[in-house]
């Protein structure tokens, strides 16, 4: 038996394992002590990380469709054919009818190469990823506030915190290993104040709950502060020496007064007063927080504000202060590092600059346009009206992650070539023209960046099974047969070129990334990587705060569709089930699809425990089992996002933010009725 | 049979025996000791690896038969079980295999644990030094090997007092007999002492007594708030063997046996959907309550090695200390 040191594959913690093999085969997982974030943990889901891997529904053939079958092929086939596909497309439509995403749960590599395809092969900037739907308005909120739209510290810091303010993150269930630093930052007499509609795990542990109506939160925060300021909690040195908009952004709170707190969020203003002395007066206080603050169409604005908050109580660039983003993808920092954005190179370097893109021309041989990309919803509704004829999806599955599933569905049956690159069969690949089997994460090297920005080797364990192949060798081909170069020996000669072009990315190599990895901005060679941003300065000098303003959710519960409809994930899930699903201990914790809503609500319409209802918004409607929870506040639904038999983004709807395009996910107006046996 | 081996006979033995049968030690990488197949790495025989060696015993993933349908019949095939030796397994450890060797040794049988169970050879190393969470000595589990094994190692400095226990025993040391010495007095006097040593100093809180004690006065459901349910503390535990059954694979496939925890709700789920133990307070309390109540009804042995695992695998942290005050919140 061999034991392989690798990077989980679920969430953004970056976690490190153990894949226990044996004659080719994985047959379990461990923890890995030395692990510097995980030291020697796991949650469930790392625990049973291995198992899918080998699972009999794994894609083992590339797939052509013929009619409406899908028939076997080889990969000379698949791949000259989507050659020839995207190359009439091109010539017929041009390059801005072709576009690309990227995949989150592929490798930093693949998604630099991904992005490189698309600029420098396809000749055109659609190349997106589910980020969209996750941390946009964060790489959009924070970069535009402190110049890096990433976790400002390491997770560990969180644990020399005085105060932990968690903002719409169920973080024992989403990010255990970094619940974990809470938790042990809480035994070590941190307060810690939990904002959720849901009454949470980490809600009941907390010292103070506060429980906002969903999509109100600008203005709770916005209150917030607007007590820290009158209280004169603000650290007035901080707010002088390194921030700029801190009196325009405190002028515009003065309207924002607990009372109106309270009247639209629904939070006491004596709640909102204990919030403010508990984080104005800590030492070091942290605000973490994830999707609850950002699938809204005011995701940008929650996310100045709670940069707001930090900045004007000079809560940054020291341990255990500072923003940490949770990102929910084990390398979705990663692909928007690796510029698989509309409108980035690798390492955010702007589209827009010329220095930047004739960088980027001397090194890739060919003319590169400036126009920006479409996002990710953008360029399936530009497949819709017919605009955009060609989309190569890579590990993704938009059939069911993305919203309102209806329109999704006909967007991609509109495309003249949907080549998907998977692991399992899926709904996505189902509609697929040319479907190339991958090679999972066990089974190719490569690396992935976690939420704290560490880059971390990922290891072969296992041997893709039948003609599967890792993402960067099919790539690699199909750059050529588009008449690039690519001549890539192994992934760290990817990783060489990106980091030549890519300052935050400079000094790493594998050679360098043993078990901690690396921290970037790492920007040379003997440079031992950051932990901590923003220590001394910010890299655009000042950060800026900004007034944001609330505004109303753009659906609001009416008498046809009574209830706010809110999605997210399960403890045991990921995602659109694809893995979790097919790994047994895990489905049978939840087998089935449910929706949660609070036992008063539910006695109201005569349902009780395991009960089938229909949930109904204006855009769809599914089955799912009743599950009376008191957590829920009433008026409230909650429907996790994993289940194919009761996809919840049948019910959600496209309306976008407009600066980071997210859409809203977390409020729908719905309706509930029993579905009679 | 006695004998001293010099450290420096350690890897000429070893070398000798992987002719014979794939060994098992617990190798040094960059992260931990891991019980790993030994083909001449680098050991760690300092560090009990967090992994514990019974999962070669009974793996996380273990392929009981093959089925494969022809012509609407099935035919059924069992996988090979090489000879193995667990190789510095610590005494922790050789007594949670002799409470499991009770277990699937009490009708029926379980074959499937025998078949490898009987391939297996066990070498155990005595501790003479312990790790940061060992209360080992506590539950009479340690720190010295008292359990039926082939081979018992104690390390006396400059070498090993060999204790062959078995003829496969003898049988390993006369893989390399040239490399063997007669066995002193003094190395004898010399185990004991260190052994002795180790004994007195390591912490002596967590006995069965003492367990009980504590268990009645925890307060679970405060315990459970802060469980984040990973299931660790039944995964690196060397006594849990919970399983689960299940298919993989249509018409042909595979039948697995793979590991199952107990802290985990659709453990004790009944099929119409009603839960026993509900809440992740009343599954840790089970928990405990079957290493330091039911195992011991059922084996006259602690469902508990004293090991520490489940405390340093646990995320959340709760460990043995935090059953010792009413609540989390009392603690301050």
């Amino acid at each position: 038996m061999e034991k392989i040191h690798t990077t989980c594959v679920y969430c953004g913690c970056g976690c490190g394992l153990f894949l226990h093999v044996e004659e080719g085969r994985i047959v379990g997982s461990s923890p890995s002590p030395g692990h510097p974030m995980s030291r020697g943990s796991l949650c469930i889901k790392g625990w049973l990380a291995g198992d899918f891997v080998g699972h009999p529904e794994r894609l083992t053939h590339p797939l052509l469709r013929r009619g409406d079958r899908a028939v076997k092929a080889t990969w000379d086939e698949a791949l000259g054919l989507a050659a020839k596909k995207l190359k009439s497309i091109q010539r017929r439509f041009g390059p801005q009818s072709l576009g690309v995403l990227t995949s989150a749960k592929g490798t930093n590599e693949e998604n630099y190469l991904l992005m490189k395809l698309a600029r420098a092969g396809l000749g055109t900037n659609n190349v997106d990823h589910v980020a969209r739907l996750c941390h946009a308005p964060t790489v959009a909120g924070l970069g535009s506030a402190l110049g890096s739209g990433a976790m400002t510290g390491s997770i560990s810091s969180l644990e020399c915190s005085d105060a932990i303010l968690v903002v719409g993150s169920n973080t024992t269930e989403q990010h255990p290993l970094v619940a974990s630093y809470i938790l042990r930052a809480r035994s070590r007499g941190a307060k810690l104040i939990v904002a959720d509609p849901r009454k949470t795990r980490l809600a009941e542990l907390a010292d103070l709950w506060l429980s906002p109506r969903s999509g109100t939160d600008v203005v709770w925060i916005n209150s917030l502060l607007n007590v820290i300021v009158e209280q004169d909690l603000i650290d007035r040195q901080f707010i002088e020496e390194r921030t700029a908009g801190f009196e325009e952004t405190a002028l515009s709170l003065r309207e924002q007064t607990p009372d109106k707190a309270e009247e639209i969020s629904g939070i006491a203003r004596t709640d909102l007063a204990r919030a403010a002395a508990i984080f104005g007066k800590a030492e070091r206080a942290a605000i973490v927080y994830a999707m609850g603050v950002t699938q809204h169409a005011q995701g940008t604005d929650i996310v100045q504000a709670l940069a707001n908050l930090a900045l004007a109580t000079g809560n940054m660039g020291r341990e255990g202060t500072g923003i940490y983003p949770l990102r929910g993808h084990q390398n979705v920092q990663g692909a928007c590092d690796m510029g698989a954005l509309p409108t980035v190179f690798s390492g955010y370097q702007p589209l827009s600059s010329p220095a930047v893109r004739a960088k980027f021309e001397t090194a890739w041989g060919t003319a590169l346009s400036a126009e920006p990309g479409l996002t990710a919803l953008e360029m399936l509704w530009a497949a819709e009206t017919g605009s955009l004829k060609g989309l190569i999806v890579v590990g993704e599955n938009p059939a069911l992650s993305y919203p309102d599933s209806f329109r999704v569905l006909k967007a991609l049956k509109e495309l003249e070539l949907l080549l998907v690159c998977d692991i399992f069969p899926n709904e996505t690949t189902a509609l697929a023209d040319v479907v190339l089997p991958a090679a999972c994460f066990a089974e190719k090297e490569g690396t992935f960046t976690s939420t704290e920005r560490r880059v971390q080797l990922i290891r072969k364990a296992v041997n893709p099974p039948g003609e599967a192949r890792a993402e960067w060798e099919w790539i690699c081909e199909l750059m050529r047969l588009m008449g690039l170069q690519a001549d890539y020996a192994s992934p760290a000669s990817i990783m060489a070129e990106m980091a030549l072009l890519t300052p935050s990315y400079s000094g790493i190599a594998y050679e360098r990334l043993g078990l901690a990895g690396l921290q970037w901005p790492c920007p040379s060679k003997d440079h031992p990587g950051t932990g901590i941003l923003h220590v001394d300065c910010f890299s655009q000098g000042r950060a800026r705060l900004r007034p944001v303003y609330y505004a109303q959710p753009p659906e609001i519960p009416d008498s046809d569709y009574p209830f706010i409809l809110n999605t997210g994930r399960s403890l045991y899930h990921f995602h659109t089930g694809t893995m979790t699903r097919r790994t047994s201990l895990l489905d049978r914790e939840i087998p089935a699809p449910f929706v949660d809503i609070n036992p008063e609500d539910a006695r109201i319409l005569g349902l009780r425990e395991g009960m089938r209802v229909m949930v109904e918004t204006r855009r769809g409607r599914i089955a799912a089992e009743a599950h009376l929870v008191d957590r829920l506040p009433r008026g409230n639904l909650f429907l996790p996002i994993h289940f194919t038999e009761a996809p919840a983004n049948a019910l959600t709807c496209q309306s976008i933010d407009p600066v980071s395009k997210i859409a809203e996910l977390k409020v729908s107006a719905a309706r509930l009725e029993r579905v009679m046996p | 049979m006695k004998a001293f081996l010099a450290k420096e006979g350690l890897i000429p033995l070893l070398e000798a025996l992987s002719q014979q049968m794939e060994i098992i030690a617990p190798l040094a990488t960059e992260s931990c000791a891991v019980f790993s197949s030994w083909r001449g790495q680098i050991m760690d025989l300092q560090n009990n690896p967090l992994a514990p060696p019974t999962e070669f015993l009974l793996p996380h993933r273990e392929i009981l038969f093959r089925y494969v349908q022809e012509s609407g019949r099935y035919t059924f095939k069992e996988e090979e079980i090489p000879p193995r030796l667990l190789f510095a397994i610590r005494p922790c450890d050789l007594h949670a295999i002799a409470l499991l060797d009770k277990i699937f040794g009490s009708q029926p049988i379980d074959q499937a644990y025998f078949r490898r169970r009987r391939a297996t050879a066990l070498v155990v190393l005595n501790c003479t030094t312990w790790g940061r969470e060992c209360f080992c000595a506590s539950l009479g589990a340690g720190p010295e090997a008292r359990d039926p094994c082939d081979l018992q190692l104690t390390d006396i400095g400059d070498g090993y007092l060999c204790q062959a226990e078995t003829p496969a025993g003898i049988l390993i040391l006369k893989a390399a007999s040239d490399l063997l010495q007669p066995a002193k007095l003094e190395h004898d006097q010399e185990k004991a002492r260190l052994l002795q040593m180790a004994r007195e100093t390591m912490p002596r809180d967590g006995s069965c007594q003492q367990m009980r004690q504590a268990m009645k006065r925890a307060d679970w459901e405060d315990l459970g708030r802060e469980c984040l349910g990973c299931g660790g503390c039944s995964f690196v535990c060397p006594v849990c063997h919970c399983f689960n059954i299940i298919d993989s694979g249509i018409p042909d496939g595979e039948r697995l046996r793979c590991r199952d925890s107990c802290l985990l709700s659709g453990f004790s789920r009944l099929a119409g959907g009603a839960n026993p133990r509900r809440t992740s307070g009343q599954r840790l309390k089970h928990w405990y309550q079957d290493k330091f109540e039911d195992i011991p009804k059922i084996t006259g042995l602690p469902g508990c090695v004293g090991c520490g695992r489940c405390h340093l695998v646990c995320p959340a942290p709760i460990n043995r200390a935090d059953l010792k005050v009413e609540s989390r919140e009392a603690k301050g």
